[in-house]
């Protein structure tokens, strides 16, 4: 059996690209078949099917990692360079939502009453649970950068302590946006406001529930002796994501919930 | 008074490792074992028979559930006509 003679991965070959593939389909048709014929059955096998594809596919890389030693220096560097690059496109992701909020909140046009927030709408208080919020994602910035030195350092109890209070602050954050979400008097149907406010506060929460899902992960992997002192990009790409996620809301907080007040 | 506080905080510390060390135990080399094995195998599959029990399912909820999407795709673009 001839071995590799180089430090890079040559992958075994794999269904999950094309599985993957195949459930962006069906959850695409599957929002048509349930927007115009009222039926639930392709989307529900799309989200299983993507679901499945995303455990098997996260699974396989652990496993091609920590288990078959395949992420050697020069591979974990590229592994860098795709979590960057993925990071850099959610930017722009949302960078696209924040144009539309300053596009119409700069120049309010006549119907909205020439004002900001428009006429009839009554913002959320900023000083409320908007800034609870932000300390809460600030504390969990604190809280995941303790992990990460307990990691470098050898402190496994720490670690563990530091990585749980993370994803708890993680938690807390959803369930008092979800809490906000209800309290709100107007809808994403308001006008304009009503869009911009849903669309860019709904896309940052869910991907706050994506970063908690992925440091939790992480936890499971903690656990489980995956990480070392030296070697644990796993959860330094958490946590990069997670800085990310709270930095947005930062933006989020100021331009929305306090100037657009 | 503050000698107090340290050993309580030992106390605290010494219980929760024990506790982690009851729940989880280093199986990574085990796993290291079994996934270097020289079989040919590839990743997804090298774990076991649950691999393929989840590979088949996932294969078929994928290649089934798309033929009913074109199926559907099929019946949408002729529309039955009503007298």
């Amino acid at each position: 059996m001839t071995h590799q003679t180089h430090a890079y991965h040559m992958v075994n070959p794999s269904p999950w690209p094309l599985t993957g593939a195949f459930s962006a389909l069906l959850l695409t048709s599957g929002l048509v078949m349930w927007f115009h014929y009222n039926s639930f059955t392709i989307l529900y096998i799309g989200l299983l099917t993507n679901m499945l594809t995303m455990y098997q596919w996260w699974r396989d890389i652990v496993r091609e990692g920590t288990y078959q030693g395949h992420h050697t220096p020069i591979v974990q560097k590229g592994l860098r360079y795709g979590m960057i690059l993925f990071i850099v496109s959610e930017i722009f992701f949302f960078a696209g939502f924040f144009w539309a909020f300053y596009h119409s909140s700069l120049v309010p046009t006549h119907d909205l009453g020439g004002c900001w927030p428009p006429t009839g709408i009554t913002p959320l208080n900023p000083l409320e649970v908007p800034l609870l919020n932000t300390s809460v994602l600030l504390a969990s910035g604190v809280s995941i950068t303790w992990a990460h030195h307990s990691l470098m350092e050898g402190k496994r109890n720490s670690m563990n302590q530091a990585l749980l209070i993370t994803i708890i602050l993680g938690v807390y954050f959803t369930a008092l946006q979800t809490s906000e979400y209800l309290e709100t008097s107007f809808s994403i149907s308001d006008g304009i406001y009503g869009s911009t406010f849903f669309m860019a506060t709904g896309f940052h929460g869910l991907h706050v529930i994506i970063g908690t899902s992925f440091l939790t992960v992480c936890l499971l992997r903690q656990f489980k002796f995956h990480f070392t002192s030296k070697h644990h990009f796993g959860f330094e790409a958490a946590a990069w994501y997670w800085h990310f996620v709270d930095v947005v809301w930062l933006f989020l907080y100021v331009s929305i919930y306090w100037w657009g007040s | 008074m503050l000698r107090n506080l340290l050993a309580l905080r030992q106390v605290t510390q010494r219980t929760i490792s024990t506790t982690s060390r009851r729940h989880f135990e280093n199986k990574v080399p085990e796993k290291q074992k079994l996934f270097q094995e020289d079989n040919g195998i590839p990743v997804h599959l090298k774990g076991g028979a649950s691999d393929a029990l989840l590979y088949r399912l996932t294969m078929s909820l994928t290649l089934g559930g798309t033929v009913y999407a074109i199926y559907q795709l099929a019946m949408a673009s002729f529309p039955k006509k009503q007298n």
